[in-house]
């Protein structure tokens, strides 16, 4: 009985290890950063080059016609930072809107490859703060 | 009226108290009429919450504005099938919908079982109690649904959200529900076993056929989240991790081991303590499921608004439940030991303890992975999120291995396989595995992502095929009649068996679907007219866009020719549709052209109304609508495994009546399945039918469809939109010319370049096999089931006994006593 419980404790171990350190190394590569753009830009350079959501309001947008290009500024209190992007947006993307970015801040400015609008709770209309 | 649902749910949490206390107190006493009151105050309360809904139904046709949640959801233009669904469409209304669901699921269950499991039944009724009385008590505390306005009282409502008004999104939440509230079934008998003490099979055999429909009902209702999510979000695919779809997976992760490893106890005496507590488990998931889509603990793009008060009132109840769970099964420890133990790894037993394994390893992953930013924040104070590809790399892995085991399983003998019985055993299937895959690499698909996906496809086909042709082989020997009939006998002797083979077979169908994502391919581009884009080997020219109104919502909709390896076509007609008073949430209404190979699927990502372009989103999925008829095969195979319990009294009781009409329902259920290859969207007419005035117009009017390509080609007698409008007016115009049936409707070919505008039979390859199809599989159907029920009515009583030996020893006399044997022990 001794033997096997052990014998289980020890599998068990080692199997749970070795899943938890892939997890632990995969998680490395996929997890991104949530953040306000607040949070950011206080410090950007310690920023840069990390995966990262960034949350904030759109402003002085811009698209290059006759292209998916757009450039605009995404703000937070009194903070901002300048962001391309290129592609398909949301129809709820507009001046004002609050979008999370999906991307990367460098010196030049955040580089979306992802979009989203945050729009108004899809399942539930009911905003009046019951 | 709304008070009456107010009290109505007042008076249903006061009885489901009551039912809880007479239940506890007639089970620890032995008193016979507490628990026969506890039981009546049950089913008052699932009568109650009946009427409560009808009430709430009531609510929703009449356009009573006055209930805040009415007034939210629905308004008068509402066609009446989406104010229907507008009864789940919210917060409240959902719970409330739940706690009927569980009324009547719990009503139906205690009623089937009040002979056979006496002892448990107190408990169970107390356990259903307990739920119900959570969340009645949600709704009297926090949710009312009946809740209206102080004041003044708007004269219409909100609506629906838009993209809530498709046909799957209506159907797929009460189909979740179901299985959702199906598992409290096998819960609260669980439950019932570990209070009582009667830890036996006995209760195993109670949810058995419950787990079952509640899995079946989950699977359901999650393909259809992934048909809406496809047709309906526009974004080119059918699963994003997201958290609200991961909550109804992981209930279906644990189910799915629980229905295995059922088998091991029943047929080797162990897991016991595993079983009870993957039931627990099962439960615990539906519940936190219902939680994360409602307390706002995780962003997602579907969950209900934040909740705190909510969150903590289920946090509060889950810790409650899995304590006192738990708790049990601590305490009954002593009476759960296992009868046996592992014999051999290579046992079938063990293959179903490594598959119990990983499906488990999986719904933890999907847990860890969807609670990860809500983890994050609360250890580290950073929030950190993690994406689709995150969820692949480790899912991905995991299928494989759950496929493998799939095929694995059903070769190894129960308890021990010999060297010799392996070899046997594997020599096909692993060779049919090996030269697809090797096939598959010298076509050059990637070994990673596909090749071994179609590889281990075709390494448990082989199995499975094998396991039917020895099996139909054995009894053909030992009854000595055909090999067909052989096959249906199979199906009679062991159900369980023979249907849970036809899941696997629609599990490597979704498996060779899933596959087929590996090479998406996909392509965005902001066109002018004329200008064309190329996904090979799909060309899709954007010719011009249109904006048009319909009275509900305005339409904007890009016409595009399509064209496969330069054959054309036709037209198809991506759109966006701004519903009245939602103008910012537009739906998108994607075109799609299916084929068994790949779907042509073209998204209206944008448009410029002033340059005229339009920005095009045109992904191609490869083999993408196997996954729809796998499920259809899933269904299919269930039905089979779910009919034996019932057929079997009828069978007995000589009424082979019932089995025809169970499979009437399940071949229903089949082809529905099927049409939904072909389905594209459901708009609720609202009748603005011209009249036709000939005979001739009326049978024009149904042979036609609506070309603007946004209503899923609907009759055009009965399209409510413009441009049907317009096929009906030329209709009538072209008949009061004189013109014949056909003479019109070659006009309307010609005018739209191809039959595409014919309602009925189009006479093109795919199309003829997709039109077969559902009649194929249906008559199939018919001739097995009708088959089955024939022999059931006519062999029953021969049928209980053991099957008769053959006469002189085989060769494969060990295969058969095999066979036999685990034939009457899964029977």
């Amino acid at each position: 009985m001794s033997t096997r419980a052990i014998r289980v404790l020890v599998s068990v171990v080692v199997i749970g290890g070795a899943l938890t350190a892939l997890l632990a190394m995969t998680l490395r590569g996929n997890a991104a950063y949530y953040k306000h753009v607040d949070e950011v830009m206080g410090n950007p350079a310690e920023w840069y080059g990390k995966p990262m959501k960034l949350h904030g309001f759109v402003a002085d947008l811009q698209k290059r016609p006759d292209s998916l290009d757009y450039q605009f500024q995404v703000k937070q209190n009194e903070f901002a930072v300048r962001a391309v992007y290129t592609g398909v947006v949301p129809d709820t993307f507009k001046e004002g809107s609050e979008v999370v970015l999906t991307g990367r801040l460098s010196a030049d400015g955040f580089h979306a490859n992802e979009v989203m609008a945050k729009c108004p709770s899809k399942y539930d209309p009911d905003k009046t703060g019951r | 009226m709304s008070s009456l649902g107010t009290f109505l749910i007042l008076t249903a949490f006061v009885l489901a108290s009551g039912a809880f206390a007479a239940s506890i107190a007639g089970a620890r006493r032995q008193r016979q009429p507490l628990i026969e009151g506890g039981t009546g105050l049950f089913h008052t309360v699932s009568a109650l919450l009946l009427v409560a809904s009808a009430v709430m139904v009531h609510a929703f046709v009449s356009g009573d504005y006055s209930i805040k949640y009415v007034q939210h959801l629905s308004n008068a233009e509402q066609p009446l099938f989406y104010k229907l669904a507008s009864y789940w469409g919210g917060l409240d209304g959902s719970l409330m919908f739940w706690a009927t669901l569980l009324g009547a699921f719990g009503s139906v269950a205690v009623y089937v079982n009040r002979e056979r499991h006496r002892l448990l039944l107190p408990w169970v009724v107390a356990t259903i109690s307990v739920v119900q009385m959570f969340f009645l008590f949600l709704l009297v505390i926090h949710n009312n649904p009946f809740e209206t306005f102080l004041m003044a009282t708007p004269a219409t409502g909100q609506g629906l959200n838009p993209l809530l008004q498709n046909f799957y999104m209506a159907i797929h939440p009460p189909l979740l529900y179901l299985g959702f509230v199906g598992m409290t079934i096998p819960f609260a008998f669980g439950i019932a076993a570990l209070a009582s003490g009667q830890l036996d099979d006995s209760w195993l055999r109670a949810v058995r056929t419950w787990t079952m429909m509640a899995w079946l009902f989950l699977t359901v209702g999650l393909s259809l989240g992934a048909l809406w999510a496809y047709e309906e979000l526009g974004w080119g695919g059918y699963w994003g991790w997201d958290p609200v779809e991961n909550a109804g997976l992981l209930p279906w992760f644990t189910a799915t081991a629980f229905l295995h490893s059922v088998m091991v106890q029943e047929r080797r005496g162990m897991l016991k303590v595993w079983n009870v507590s993957l039931v627990i488990v099962t439960f615990f998931l539906t519940i936190f499921g219902t939680f994360l889509t409602r307390s706002g603990v995780v962003s997602s793009v579907h969950a209900f608004g934040e909740d705190p008060k909510l969150a903590w009132m289920f946090t509060a109840f889950m810790g409650l439940m899995l304590v006192v769970s738990f708790g049990l099964v601590i305490y009954r420890m002593p009476l759960l030991r296992a009868r046996n133990e592992l014999d051999s790894w290579a046992s079938r037993e063990a293959a179903f303890l490594a598959n119990n394994w990983v499906l488990l390893f999986s719904a933890f992953f999907v847990l860890f992975a969807t609670m990860f930013p809500t983890l994050s924040e609360a250890l580290r104070g950073e929030r950190l999120t993690v994406g689709p590809p995150f969820f692949n790399q480790w899912m991905t892995p995991i299928g494989f291995v759950l496929l493998f085991l799939t095929g694995v399983g059903p070769l190894l003998a129960w308890r021990r396989s010999s060297i010799a019985n392996l070899r046997d055993q594997f020599l096909w299937p692993v060779l049919g595995g090996v030269a697809i895959g090797i096939g598959v690499a010298a076509l050059g698909v990637p070994f990673w992502a596909s090749g071994l996906c179609f590889a281990l496809c075709a390494f448990v086909t082989v199995t499975i095929a094998q396991e039917f042709v020895r099996g139909a082989r054995v009894r053909q020997k030992a009854t000595g009649s055909d090999l067909f009939t052989s096959l249906v006998g199979l199906f009679a002797r062991s159900r369980r068996r023979y249907g849970g083979y036809v899941i696997h077979v629609g599990i490597v169908l979704v498996f060779l679907g899933f596959a087929g994502n590996g090479f998406k391919t996909e392509e965005q581009a902001r066109l002018k007219p004329g200008q064309q884009v190329a996904v090979p080997p799909y060309v899709v020219l954007f010719k011009t866009i249109s904006v048009t109104d319909d009275g509900r919502k305005q339409m904007v909709t890009a016409h595009v020719e399509a064209s496969r390896n330069g054959t054309p076509l036709g037209k198809m007609y991506p759109a966006r549709w701004f519903f009245r008073g939602r103008e910012d949430e537009p739906t998108t209404e994607i075109a799609l052209r299916r084929s068994f190979a790949d779907d042509l699927y073209v998204n209206l990502a944008g448009y410029e109304l002033e340059s005229q372009a339009a920005i095009l989103q045109v992904t191609v999925n490869p083999l993408v609508n196997w996954i729809w008829f796998g499920v259809g095969v899933i269904i299919f195979g269930t039905g089979i495994c779910l009919l034996p319990e019932r057929t079997f009294a009828f069978a007995t009781s000589r009424v082979p009546q019932g089995a025809v009409t169970t499979s009437l329902i399940l071949l229903m259920l089949v082809s529905g399945g099927l049409a939904r290859l072909h389905a594209q969207h459901v708009e609720l007419p609202q009748t603005v039918t011209v009249v036709p005035r000939t005979p001739a117009e009326k049978n024009l009017q149904t042979e036609l469809v609506c070309m603007c390509g946004t209503c899923g080609r609907k009759r055009i007698g009965e399209c409510t939109c413009s441009v049907a409008a317009q096929m009906r007016e030329e209709v009538a115009r072209l008949v009061s010319e004189g013109k014949t049936q056909d003479q019109v409707m070659a006009h309307f070919v010609a005018k739209y370049g191809s039959q595409e505008v014919l309602s009925r039979p189009i006479d093109r390859g795919f199309n003829r096999l997709a039109w077969f199809l559902p009649y194929a599989v249906g008559v199939i159907g018919v001739v097995v089931i009708g088959g089955v029920a024939w022999r059931w009515s006519h062999r029953a009583p021969e049928s209980l006994e053991a099957p008769a030996m053959p006469a002189a020893p085989t060769a494969s006399a060990a295969l058969e006593t095999q066979l036999d044997d685990e034939l009457r022990d899964l029977d």
